[in-house]
């Protein structure tokens, strides 16, 4: 581990990373500065192609149906049809919308959180003892991401079936705490940032474990805690293929699966509804929450998602 | 502050958690109101919207009897549901809406309950020859038929006017129609040929007299095969023509572009099923100027018309369920009254195929304001009903469908000829079928 | 690393020993959920990929059959091939955008860049579903933005959707999706290296470039070997937006298009279980060995001591 090239960056470590970083700024931003107005540039273009979809969204979910497919794609048509939109997320099928967007909520709160907690325990225990066999079951455990998903849906939906969990919120939720990638991120962290020193001297001072663990170690995670969760909680919030398969009852459905659920109804032919105004609103109210989160929580997420680089 | 934001994320997930547990009776998780709770439930998947008002028409006027109604998705949603549902072995419903064209592919695979034992026969005169052809094979029926697809012609009268074009009664003066058209300089094309039409390809095929496979549910094990027969051939190969000329368009069926393009006078025309002018109905508002007629679809021979169908569906029980008995009850009675084909005919522009209502005056006389209050049942829609004689699914159509899709978007970016499209599409289909342990007939 | 403090005397060790064994008790929650929905699920789809059912014929034991078919089986071979494809255009699409962007940022300290990093990263906070069905929108001949775009060049818009542009129009979605991530992630090792070392280059004449080049970019390799890994594995497994794509191109994208839908396909389109299940392993056992290649090459700097 050498501090001086690559130093965590939540730099509770270390206080040479967190003082050179305030005075970087500026002293750089006064040395490129001919540079700057190319670099600006290149970047506007960079965001402009990756903002675009998402104003088309926006612009999108203020059209009627019948203005989606018939006026400019950039463009506000009949602003004041959001209302109607939102109006109508309200009336559809008893407002069933909203409810997607609460079971979303759930799953990715309750998946979120439950599968952080068995992620730090988990890269803590890998971290810190050298129990025997170590080696093969992180292996196992990491290689598990290498496993296509489609291999397991029928298995785990027989699974489910067994003990009577199908089409209940618990078939989806379950499933969705196994996240090893964030028992790997939580590892390699916990081997940086809780040095066997301290947990020694704790010790020896006559803690256990479980005291050693909650008292010195678990606050020395708290940054990589937050990213694991954010992560957690992305990742299933974007689930889609095993809600598909293992609930049935619109009133549990997330989002994703509502909104595939009506683009389904609305390219049908025979009984079907055209309700691609409300796909698209529906769409563009759902991603909000996330977008929203992100622009609010950004210190914790940007210095966290680098731990899987740092050693 | 990171202690907060986990504490109240930890605070809300338990909470929500905890509620959910609370209510985890999901057994019978109906999404209509059961009021009658002391009579059998029959749990039914089905998609239609309007399904919902004719549940509730069915509990109120059955004691015996409720069903739960949950809508498990549209076609392919449900399907891979109650496909995983098989092969779990438990999951699936009692009774679930079917499209006749997968009827043979449930059936084969042990998943639906043979309803001639259930009095299903009883109901027989009920339905067209054509229907009941197509929710049956052989002795065996698979399900009770609801609505179906008897194909017509919608047109932008409008258009044909401005163009000076005859609405075309053949598929000679329709391929003269589209050469008028073009000449005449419209910035649209007559119609679309769609690769991804998958049964509406095959609808244009039979009517040419294609059969592409013979099958019989008694005898599973065998099939024939023959979708490169004179009829297919001929069809296709006057679409391939007609698309080198330029004179249709090849875009993918069901999409927003198609969509648009159905609405927005792109398309002067839509071979289309008695349920097309509900779809477009739903997307009307783009052009307010249109003036829709509708017409037959054009022959091959006006001497011998035949007469074809587009989708529809129907009820079958599966074998998961444990009262087949009630189960099948429910399939013949659920939308065997008028009540609930007012529901089914207002509502959802199902084409019905219950006779009472098929052969109703009311039926035949209805106005339809979509079409400035043409009588399109009289003037189209009946008559082509009528004339229906069924069509014969194999047994893994999806496959044969995907397959079809590949051959004919070879074929428009011209990869191939239509002789070609179709011989590929029979060697493939023919490997697959002997792959899959069926004994080939021809 | 845990050897440091060990003690020379007899019960010094023992006791160790026996500490090193709470380390399960960290671990079991973690392994219980790990068993229970993938150990047993995939022993379970091991021993349906071990027998071969056939619509007609019934099901019966085929031992390896099943895999002896998947690598003799033209569609998933091509399927292979093709995702080979696609990681070789889409791996460095994705790195060269990610590791530009973040290179420029780490340079600046303005609200502008600000902003603008916040929104190359936003398309991760879109549902994969979400963002594939918004660009198939995008993508299409009529509402789509392109024939406007193009059409003030005077030239006719391509089509997307067509069998040769699929690849390209695939690629651009994966790219925006997910570039903005990886970014982010590279951004962030960047700022974590001392800039100490930049004023020790600056000193010795480099100019920005070449600290770029020469410095930053080899001190950030771990982290790229990261992003690396996760966009190999994301394309081998790619699945969802070619899914969402083939609802409007369904001759561009075969419903074997890669072996993942394939797989799909197989099992809900088909009813294969049993060869959906070997497909599904036989590129679990591809990912694995190609992954397994890349870490072993990397193992420096992906921390798997």
């Amino acid at each position: 581990m050498a501090l001086t090239t690559n130093t965590p960056i939540d730099s509770h470590t270390t206080t040479t990373g967190l003082s050179s970083r305030i005075n970087r700024g500026a002293g750089r931003a006064n040395r490129l500065g001919g540079r700057r107005i190319g670099s600006h540039v290149f970047l506007l273009i960079l965001a402009f192609y990756f903002f675009i979809p998402l104003w088309w969204l926006f612009v999108a979910s203020t059209k009627s149906t019948g203005e989606l497919f018939g006026s400019p794609a950039f463009w506000f048509a009949d602003i004041t049809n959001f209302a109607t939109n939102v109006q109508g997320l309200f009336m559809h099928d008893g407002g069933i919308y909203w409810r997607w967007l609460g079971n979303s909520f759930l799953y990715a709160l309750a998946g979120g959180l439950g599968a952080t907690i068995l992620a730090v325990l988990a890269g803590y225990g890998f971290a810190k003892y050298s129990f025997r066999g170590r080696g093969a079951v992180f292996g196992v455990v990491l290689g598990s991401v290498m496993v296509p998903l489609t291999a397991l849906v029928v298995p785990t939906f027989v699974l489910l079936s067994e003990v009577g969990l199908i089409n209940t919120p618990w078939a989806v939720i379950l499933p969705s705490l196994l996240n090893p990638f964030g028992v790997y991120l939580m590892r390699i962290y916990t081997q940086d940032a809780v040095p066997d020193e301290m947990l020694e001297a704790s010790r020896i001072d006559g803690a256990g474990e479980w005291r050693t663990f909650w008292q010195v170690s678990l606050p020395l995670l708290r940054p990589a805690i937050v990213t694991v969760f954010l992560l957690a909680v992305v990742q299933q919030w974007n689930n889609f293929f095993l809600p598909l398969a293992v609930l049935t009852d619109p009133d549990l459905l997330p989002v994703t699966v509502g909104l595939n659920r009506w683009t389904a109804l609305s390219n049908a032919g025979a009984g079907g509804e055209q309700v691609w105004n409300l796909i698209t609103s529906g769409a563009f109210i759902s991603v909000v929450p996330l977008l929203l989160s992100f622009l609010l929580l950004q210190r914790y997420w940007q210095g966290g998602l680098a731990i899987g680089s740092i050693k | 502050m990171k202690n907060r934001l986990l504490a109240s994320g930890a605070a809300v997930a338990v909470a929500a958690v905890a509620l959910t547990g609370c209510s985890g009776d999901t057994q019978a998780s109906c999404t209509n109101t059961i009021t009658k709770t002391d009579a059998e439930q029959v749990t039914v998947w089905a998609w239609y919207p309007a399904f919902a008002q004719v549940v509730d028409l069915f509990n109120e006027t059955h004691d015996d009897v409720q069903i739960c109604w949950t809508n498990a998705g549209q076609g392919n949603d449900q399907y891979s549901k109650f496909s995983t549902a098989i092969e779990a072995g438990s999951g699936a419903p009692d009774v679930l809406q079917l499209e006749f064209e997968v009827l043979s592919s449930f059936a084969i695979r042990d998943a639906l309950v043979d309803l001639s034992e259930y009095g299903a026969n009883d109901v027989r005169t009920n339905y067209t020859d054509g229907a009941w052809e197509d929710a049956s094979s052989g002795d065996a029926v698979y399900a009770i038929p609801v609505d179906g697809g008897p194909m017509g012609m919608i047109y932008r009268a409008d258009i044909f006017d401005e163009y000076g074009i005859e609405v075309p009664e053949t598929w000679d003066e329709f391929a003269d129609a589209a050469q008028a058209l073009k000449d005449a300089g419209a910035p649209g094309v007559l119609a679309d040929f769609p690769t991804n039409g998958r049964a509406f390809n095959q609808a244009l095929f039979a009517q040419a007299g294609s059969t592409p496979f013979v099958y019989d549910s008694a005898n599973p094990q065998e099939i024939g095969i023959e979708v490169n027969d004179d009829g297919a051939k001929e069809v296709l190969a006057y679409w391939q023509d007609l698309v080198e000329r330029d004179l249709v368009a090849t875009d993918d069926a069901f999409t927003a572009d198609y969509n648009t393009n159905l609405v927005n006078g792109t398309y002067a025309v839509y071979i289309a099923a008695a349920w097309g002018p509900g779809y477009l109905g739903g997307l009307a508002d783009a052009d307010e100027d249109a003036v829709w007629r509708a017409a037959p679809v054009p022959q091959w021979d006006t001497a011998n018309p035949v007469q074809i169908n587009w989708g529809g569906s129907s009820f079958g029980v599966t074998s998961q369920s444990d009262k087949p008995e009630l189960a099948a009850l429910v399939a013949k009675e659920i939308f065997g009254t008028e009540e609930a084909w007012e529901i089914g005919v207002d509502q959802a522009a199902l084409f019905p195929l219950w006779t009472p209502v098929l052969e109703s005056d009311e039926f035949a006389q209805k106005e339809y304001p979509f079409f400035a209050g043409q009588k399109i049942n009289e003037d189209v829609f009946l008559e082509a009903a009528a004339g229906y004689e069924g069509f014969t699914f194999s047994p893994f159509q999806n496959y044969a469908y995907d397959q079809l899709t590949e051959e004919l978007y070879a074929m428009v970016e011209g990869q191939q000829n239509a002789d070609e499209a179709l011989d590929t599409l029979q060697d493939s289909l023919e490997q697959y079928a002997t792959q899959q342990g069926f004994e080939l007939l021809n | 690393m845990t050897t440091t403090t060990a003690a020379p005397t007899r019960p010094r060790i023992s006791l160790q020993r026996k500490r090193q064994r709470y380390g399960w008790f960290y671990v079991t929650p973690f392994l219980a959920i790990f068993a229970l929905f993938f150990i047993v699920p995939l022993g379970y789809a091991a021993w349906m990929s071990l027998f071969s059912s056939t619509l007609a014929g019934g099901s019966q034991f085929a031992g390896l059959g099943n895999y002896v078919r998947a690598f003799t089986d033209p569609l998933f071979i091509g399927g292979i091939g093709r995702v080979a494809a696609f990681g070789l255009v889409m791996i460095p699409a994705q790195l060269i955008v990610a590791i530009t962007a973040a290179l420029v940022l780490d340079t600046l300290a303005t609200t502008l860049s600000k902003i603008s990093r916040l929104l190359i990263f936003a398309p991760y906070a879109i549902p994969v579903v979400v963002g594939a069905l918004m660009w198939s929108f995008l993508y299409s001949p009529r509402f789509g933005p392109a024939s406007t775009i193009f059409e003030w060049f005077g030239m006719a818009a391509p089509d997307f959707l067509s069998s040769s542009a699929i690849f390209g129009s695939l690629v651009n979605i994966v790219t925006w999706q997910w570039a903005g991530y990886y970014m982010i992630i590279v951004y962030a090792a960047l700022r974590s290296v001392d800039p100490a070392i930049y004023e020790a280059a600056r000193i010795d004449g480099a100019n920005g470039f070449h600290i770029a080049m020469r410095i930053k970019v080899p001190m950030i390799s771990s982290s790229m070997v990261m992003v690396i890994t996760f966009a190999l594995i994301g394309t081998l497994q790619f699945f969802t937006e070619p899914v969402v794509l083939r609802s409007m191109a369904a001759g561009a994208i075969d419903s074997a298009y890669t072996p993942n839908m394939y797989a799909y396909a197989l099992a809900f389109q088909y009813s294969q279980f049993n060869y959906a299940s070997a497909i599904a392993f036989s590129l679990g056992i591809l990912v694995f060995i190609g992954s397994f290649i890349f870490l072993f090459f990397t193992r420096k700097q992906s921390g798997l001591k």
